[in-house]
């Protein structure tokens, strides 16, 4: 029988999200890549992530969530984020 | 819209070279066998592989191209070739999975093999299905698969799109196109209303004084506002939705009168786009997998069949709560059920997944919206943590950016499942 870790990982969750499990970053990243893919994928509009600075990220993210930046679509998809995990997409997407 | 954002030429065209499978023998890594080449299989495979290149992965699949359903409703209303949404496995097998063009059709839990038509049986310590659907024939009375070269249900892409594509294009001008949509659940939630703005896309263009009716049982469905919103701005009065409340639930066809019978009564339609009821393909119901209403329960943290262990389903066959039957879901899903097998594989807890979901829909050239969405696993199935539709009474714009980034969320999904 596998230990279900959402039971811990529901205690660790903010209040601003559902008590759900935290997924690893890694999990949540492989999501992101689907839209902003690597160079190969041949993409034209959606901005590349890889390599993108961190600091810059979180205030992007950030700001689409909290309603302070224009966006068609991620504006909704931030607000599934803790600052925390948003913190942690940006370090990841940062030393790519 | 410029040429260089929709052209999807020279990134998935499809090559028509025939693999050869390796004649290798067996070596010492795990060996996981994958059922199905759409978006959830070609997902499955190439991250278990790239997670874990000493697996074994093996994909098994019916046929030599892969035609998405995605973009497919662009070649109905003639945005788009078949050419665009035709890709090959030579990309896949290039990362070092076994392409196998074979049906599978056997799975024995216990020994863990899979057979496949042509004598083949594969041994598997994992295995992945991700079959799709498969139609309910019969379902709805009057429409089995002769009826379906009549009244084409393009709900599988290939030779089923360019069925619909050409009766279109020999309907008189003040013709009648029907569209019987499906009850829920079903592939593409907002695909049959997406085909509706296609359709009227070219009818405008080509045939103005033409009509389409949509029948469906439901009394809402994905995106309705936005859909609405851009038929009477884009197509006034030319598509007729009528929904459940208003009698829209098609109880019989009939192709040779070419006739639709709903609860409100009959109606004659010069094209008629019937998109049957569903279940999950038909392996799935082989292996066992599947419940009383014919789809997989799953164990959303690793994709596992809740039914037989050692069977991971993906995609369109199996229950995903909130997530919508979707490429995005499936590609998804499979990446999650990727970490999960290869964690399982070395004997490590399957990490927490994270699901994710986007779709666009374009129902005019340059005019785009979507539905998005971000899932965790819970006790009680999928469920969603934030999401939504694009805005209504966006700018032209946004509608403008939503339809290139379709094209962008395309060129992407093509290379993360199959490149």
């Amino acid at each position: 029988m596998q230990r279900h870790p959402w039971i811990i990982a529901a205690a660790l969750s903010i209040a601003s999200a559902p008590a759900l499990a935290a997924p690893t970053v890694e999990a949540i990243a492989r999501n992101c890549v689907v839209c902003h893919g690597p160079k190969e994928a041949g993409q034209v509009e959606i901005p590349k992530i890889a390599n993108y600075p961190a600091r810059k990220m979180v205030e992007m993210l950030t700001g689409f969530r909290d309603g302070q930046k224009e966006a068609t679509i991620m504006n909704r998809i931030s607000k599934a984020f803790t600052d925390e995990q948003i913190q942690a997409l940006a370090a990841h997407f940062a030393g790519q | 819209m410029p040429t260089t954002r929709r052209s999807l030429l020279g990134t998935g065209l499809a090559a028509a070279a025939t693999l050869a499978l390796p004649a290798v023998a067996r070596a010492a890594g795990p060996r996981v066998v994958v059922v199905g080449g759409g978006f959830g299989g070609g997902t499955a495979a190439k991250y278990v592989k790239k997670l874990m290149p000493a697996a074994e992965v093996t994909l098994v699949e019916r046929d030599k191209q892969f035609v998405t359903c995605p973009f497919s409703n662009y070649v109905i209303g003639g945005m788009e070739k078949m050419q665009t949404i035709t890709h090959g496995y030579e990309k896949i097998a290039k990362r070092g999975v076994t392409v196998v063009h074979d049906e599978a059709v056997g799975v024995d839990p216990v020994a863990r093999k899979v057979s496949l038509k042509g004598g083949t049986v594969l041994d598997y310590d994992r295995l992945v299905l991700s079959p799709g659907i498969d139609f309910v024939w019969g379902g709805l009375e009057g429409y089995d698969e002769a009826a379906s070269e009549i009244m084409p249900h393009a709900w599988k892409a290939g030779p089923q799109t360019l069925l619909l594509r050409k009766q279109l294009e020999a309907m008189p001008d003040g013709g009648t196109v029907i569209i019987v949509a499906p009850a829920n659940p079903f592939r593409c939630p907002p695909g049959p209303y997406e085909r509706a703005g296609m359709i009227a896309w070219y009818l405008k263009n080509n045939k103005p004084k033409s009509k389409i009716l949509i029948f469906d049982p439901k009394e809402t469905f994905s995106k309705q506002a936005l859909f609405f919103e851009a038929y009477e701005s884009l197509y006034p009065g030319m598509i007729q939705w009528v929904g459940g409340k208003q009698g829209g639930k098609v109880t019989k066809v009939s192709p040779k009168e070419m006739t639709v019978e709903a609860e409100f009564g009959e109606e004659k339609g010069d094209v008629i786009n019937v998109i049957p009821p569903q279940r999950a393909g038909k392996i799935a119901q082989v292996a066992g997998v599947t419940d009383e209403k014919g789809w997989c329960p799953i164990d959303p943290r690793t994709m596992e069949s809740t039914k037989v262990k050692g069977i991971h389903v993906v995609g369109d066959a199996c229950i995903a709560g909130a997530m919508p039957k979707s490429g995005t879901s499936a590609n998804s899903q499979a990446r999650n059920a990727a970490a999960a097998i290869v964690a399982m594989l070395e004997g490590k807890e399957p990490p927490e997944p994270s699901f994710a979901n986007t779709c666009y829909s374009i129902v005019a050239e340059g005019y785009g919206f979507s539905v998005t969405g971000v899932y965790g696993a819970t006790p009680e199935g999928i469920k969603e943590i934030a999401g939504g539709v694009s805005k209504l009474k966006a700018p032209a714009k946004d509608r403008d950016l939503e339809a290139a980034y379709a094209y962008d969320w395309y060129r992407g999904i093509i290379y993360d499942a199959l490149g």
